[in-house]
């Protein structure tokens, strides 16, 4: 008998250690902490930024003795923000923003919040505006462009000063530029997320250009086929798909466009090899860190007309958003943080670290040498500027929009062909 | 001496049990749930029957991931069992550093998949690579294949990535298998006469059984629900011509049909289970229940 | 002709060793190179023999606490899996009733269920617990996923054991508990290393979960210390990615040798014959 207790203590005690693990120990991420201070987190798949957050982060936390913000990140932060919105414990504040999860009352309405709008550029408040309701759910402290960077020295050695603004003349070039036996655009393919943005800046362009961004927002919300046209075998997209066939049938862009990597992009492009490639503003950082010395010869333009009633068009969009949880308990300590990272000092310190303009009005930060910063400046002003479309059919992202690419380019799709299944693609998404 | 009554001892699986139940079993029956409805993880979820059941066989995508999956497993499941026993049966003999060269062979398969996918792309990535650079040197780049030429050649490599990494493991359970045979055995059946072909076939492949078939298991299971090695090496492109069902099941559950995500899961599940109760029938041994 | 045959198979042994470790010498090579150095230029096999690349990697990527945390949860899970898994592979292996079976079998089948239809449940239930960023959590996250299959060696190796010595145990006056932890736990060795090399790489670098269930930055563990650190610092820079990947792989490597000769005997004796 005696023996039959000490072996069910023993049981007993493996078994706590099954279940009885799980009290106790679990440090809480939310809610007030152990020393009364409110306990904020701050989500971000923002890798690149990580660090001079966290230094803004830290003065934060030692400015005031209430608040303590931590901040998390992950690189597959898509995927997390989703379980988390799914099991209902959404961080305070992040820098994910997706259109389902704004329709789906996810995040706090920002629209009271005066303090910023009033500092916003215009622009950048209607683009941070959902136009399904009007309201705002984020506030983006930073604009970013995106366009063709081009190495200036190999563009005038085929005797260009100035980039095309049409597709023909764009296409001469690049055969001059070949004819040199240098890679004329180069396209990291086998990132898909690269060429959905293809996408967004050159076939959604045209329907932004035509209709102005919000209204080709309105559209694509409401899947406006009149406007939208994917489908059309002579249609904005049908043709995209056919240059972009032609450029690779006349080796006009990289051989192994759907096996290169960013990194190789970065690399060929500060070694010469390659004349241009589409990317955004945030691309420079990498490329002066490849090669310090090649700012001076880098140039911006704007992706070339490609369309009869079309103008070249430049991306002129909002860059990192802040959310804050429709659920957070502490709305009002959100807000005060919000306001300390908005402060100009910390955002000229942000804009700097990131290498990306500030939205607001009052920063004057030096996000980049003077000779891009001027460049970037002159294209925007001197082409039509597009937004960044959220405004997609849920369960159809940019990496899909970009797999179709891959297709295309691998041959498995015609150019209409391609045109027809993007449109069945956009369409399977809309509810 | 089977003790009658029920003594204590005879519940020891219970902790092991309870742990599996509380993190397996219980989000398991939610996670099952879920496949008879419409949840976008967003919001709240509306009961559809079987209607993701019937979806699936009207999804071009899936179906044709069900090809791909299907055809990798084929290639890796039967390369990795003949390739790990061919491993074994060079490592059972007695040669010095042995216990090295059994470290190379396993070594492939303690590396994070993050890293290998890395390595990978870094050798074979097509005009960059390593290997591509090796035959730049040698002028033979013409050779280098484009293994992303065509369906065929994609597969094929991924197999044989697949096997570089995995055949150690495979390995090391034949060669436990091999080992556990007695000596006595090789050794009466020389003195009547027996060649090495017909020691393999008499003696080695009957007694290896066990190993067979825990290996034929445990490689149906691994090469059907294979993810890492196309995610690090294709990411399932181009386009989505590699794309396995694990890697659909988690774009769509990441996505905004978690509803039909667990259906398309409860479906792979079943392509796992016939082959896997196929081959246990087939290699079912005296013992075995 | 047994000479010929002899070389032949030495020879062949010598090039599986090399196409098996050719991977691990370019990463080594990679990770010696300095930062100006092409690798495509020059002598491919001949590193620059610099290991700036390791203190830089090391400082910057956060390796350090990442392998303490990896370390912890690989040993929470382990202690879990061969405690509890051996525990269960006993009482599987010597009582055959109807619970036990059960249970057994519907470990078996769940297996081939692909865990990610788990996930939202598991993260819900997962803060339910407060196991969000803490290291028993994912511990035991990663522990219930290798259970089975270390059920499943156990219980084989524990069907092959002679009943004989537990039996003269009991005789002696040994509890059946105490002759399982007596007796029968120190037998079950070669399996226990066994089911420790086959599982622990796998949740030491366990990346599919740890996204979920580590959110903290000071909780990551090795894969994702890693994954921020090459988007956030390393980018085209091939020779950190090297160098903070060979140190991730040393400690996993100095276990691996420690255990190698266990395993071998571990599986000899015990899941084979399950």
């Amino acid at each position: 008998m005696k023996k039959h207790i000490k072996g069910l203590v023993s049981l007993a005690l493996c078994g706590a250690m099954a279940t009885g693990m799980f009290t106790g120990c679990g440090a809480s991420a939310k809610g007030k902490g152990s020393n009364g201070k409110v306990e904020l987190t701050l989500f971000t798949g923002k890798i690149e930024t990580i660090d001079s957050m966290n230094d803004i982060i830290d003065d934060f936390n030692a400015s005031q003795d209430r608040i303590k913000v931590t901040q998390e990140y992950q690189k597959d932060a898509s995927s997390v923000i989703k379980v988390k919105f799914a099991a209902n414990e959404a961080p305070d504040i992040m820098t994910t923003y997706e259109q389902e999860y704004a329709d789906s009352g996810k995040y706090m309405d920002l629209s009271g919040q005066k303090q910023w709008w009033d500092r916003l550029n215009p622009e950048m408040k209607d683009m941070c505006t959902d136009v399904g309701t009007g309201k705002q759910y984020r506030v983006c402290t930073n604009t970013t462009n995106a366009g063709f960077f081009y190495n200036k020295e190999i563009l005038k050695s085929v005797g260009y000063d100035k980039f095309p603004e049409t597709y023909d003349e764009f296409h001469d070039m690049l055969t001059k530029i070949k004819d040199k036996g240098i890679t004329p655009w180069f396209i990291f393919g086998s990132e898909a997320w690269h060429l959905g943005h293809l996408i967004e800046f050159i076939p959604h362009g045209y329907i932004k250009q035509k209709y102005g961004t919000i209204d080709a927002k309105k559209a694509m919300l409401d899947n406006d086929k009149d406007k939208l046209q994917y489908g059309d075998p002579n249609g904005a997209m049908a043709t995209f798909a056919k240059n972009l066939v032609q450029l690779k049938d006349e080796g006009l862009i990289n051989k192994d466009v759907l096996t290169a990597t960013s990194d190789n992009c970065v690399q060929d492009f500060v070694n010469g090899k390659t004349a241009m490639l589409s990317n955004g503003m945030w691309v420079l950082s990498s490329l002066q860190e490849a090669d310090p010395k090649i700012a001076s010869k880098i140039g911006f333009a704007a992706y070339p007309s490609y369309m009869e009633d079309m103008k070249p068009v430049v991306l002129n969009a909002e860059d990192s958003g802040y959310c804050i949880s429709a659920n957070t308990k502490h709305k009002k300590e959100c807000i005060e943080f919000l306001n300390y990272l908005f402060k100009a000092k910390n955002q000229k310190k942000y804009c700097e670290a990131a290498g990306s303009p500030s939205a607001f009005k009052d920063v004057d930060a030096k996000w980049a040498p003077e000779n891009i910063v001027k460049q970037v400046k002159d294209v925007t002003e001197n082409s039509v500027n597009i937004g960044y479309t959220n405004e997609k059919p849920a369960g159809f992202s940019g990496d899909d929009a970009g797999r179709l690419v891959q297709n295309l380019l691998d041959g498995q799709y015609s150019p209409e062909k391609f045109a027809k299944e993007y449109e069945d693609a956009w369409n399977a998404g809309i509810k | 001496m089977r003790s009658k009554k029920i003594g204590l001892h005879t519940f020891m699986a219970v902790p092991a049990f309870v742990l599996y139940g509380l993190f397996f079993i219980y989000p398991l029956c939610k996670g099952i749930g879920m496949s008879f409805t419409n949840w976008d993880g967003l919001h709240p979820a509306q009961f559809v029957g079987l209607q993701n059941f019937l979806d699936f066989f009207h999804d071009k995508r899936a179906l044709h991931d069900v090809i791909t999956t299907v055809v990798f497993a084929a290639g890796s499941a039967t390369l990795l069992n003949v390739v790990g026993l061919i491993y074994a049966l060079l490592m059972n003999s007695k040669f010095k550093g042995k216990s090295f060269a059994r470290m190379c062979i396993y070594m492939p398969a303690i590396i994070s998949p993050l890293i290998m996918g890395y390595i990978w792309y870094l050798l074979l990535q097509p005009q960059r690579g390593f290997v591509y650079h090796m035959m730049l040197r040698m002028g033979k780049e013409a050779m280098f294949p484009n293994w992303l030429g065509s369906f065929g050649s994609v597969m094929l490599t991924l197999v044989l990535v697949n096997v570089w990494q995995y055949a150690g493991m495979t390995m090391v359970v034949y060669l436990a298998g091999l080992q556990s045979i007695p000596v006595e055995l090789y050794e009466s059946a020389k003195i009547d006469g027996a060649n090495g072909r017909q020691c393999f076939k008499y003696v080695t492949m009957p007694l290896l059984g066990t190993s067979i078939r825990i290996n034929i298991v445990t490689n149906i299971i691994g090469s059907l629900s294979v993810f890492d090695i196309i995610m690090s090496l294709t990411g399932g492109g181009p386009g989505y011509q590699t794309e396995s069902l694990s890697i659909y099941i988690m774009r769509m559950c990441y996505g905004s049909k978690t509803g039909y995500s667990t259906a398309v899961a409860m479906i792979l599940f079943i392509i796992i289970l016939v082959p896997v109760l196929i081959s246990m029938r087939l290699t079912r041994q005296k013992g075995d229940d | 002709m047994r000479h010929v045959w002899k070389t032949l198979r030495m020879l062949l042994i010598v090039c599986i060793c090399f196409i098996s470790l050719v991977p691990f010498y370019i990463l080594l090579v990679l990770s010696l190179n300095s930062p100006s150095r092409n690798f495509y230029e020059g002598n491919m096999f001949v590193p620059d023999f610099s290991l700036a690349n390791y203190r830089e990697g090391w400082e910057k990527a956060s390796i350090g606490r990442a392998m303490i945390n990896s370390g912890w949860i690989t040993i929470i899970a382990l202690l879990i899996i061969v405690v509890f898994g051996a525990m269960a592979g006993y009482a599987i292996g010597r009582y055959r009733n109807k619970f036990n079976l059960i249970g057994y079998y519907i470990m078996i089948g769940c297996m081939m269920i692909p865990a990610i239809i788990i996930t939202v449940p598991l993260y819900s239930l997962m803060i339910k617990l407060h196991a969000i960023n803490t290291l028993w959590g994912m511990g035991c996250v990663c522990a219930v996923s290798a259970l089975p299959q270390a059920i499943f060696i156990f219980t084989g190796f524990v069907r092959q054991l002679p009943v004989e010595i537990e039996e003269a145990a009991i005789i002696d006056g040994c509890s059946k508990w105490k002759c399982f932890w007596k007796i029968v736990f120190p037998l079950l060795k070669p399996s226990i290393s066994a089911v420790i090399i086959l599982n622990g790489f796998g949740i030491w670098n366990n990346y599919a979960q740890a996204v979920f269930f580590l959110q903290d930055p000071k909780m990551h563990n090795v894969p994702l210390a890693l994954s921020v650190y090459f988007q956030q610092f390393a980018g085209a820079h091939w020779n950190l990615m090297a160098a903070t990947a060979v140190i991730a792989i040393i400690p996993v490597l100095v276990v691996f040798l420690i255990f190698q000769k266990n395993l071998m005997s571990g599986l000899t004796d015990g899941a084979v014959k399950g």
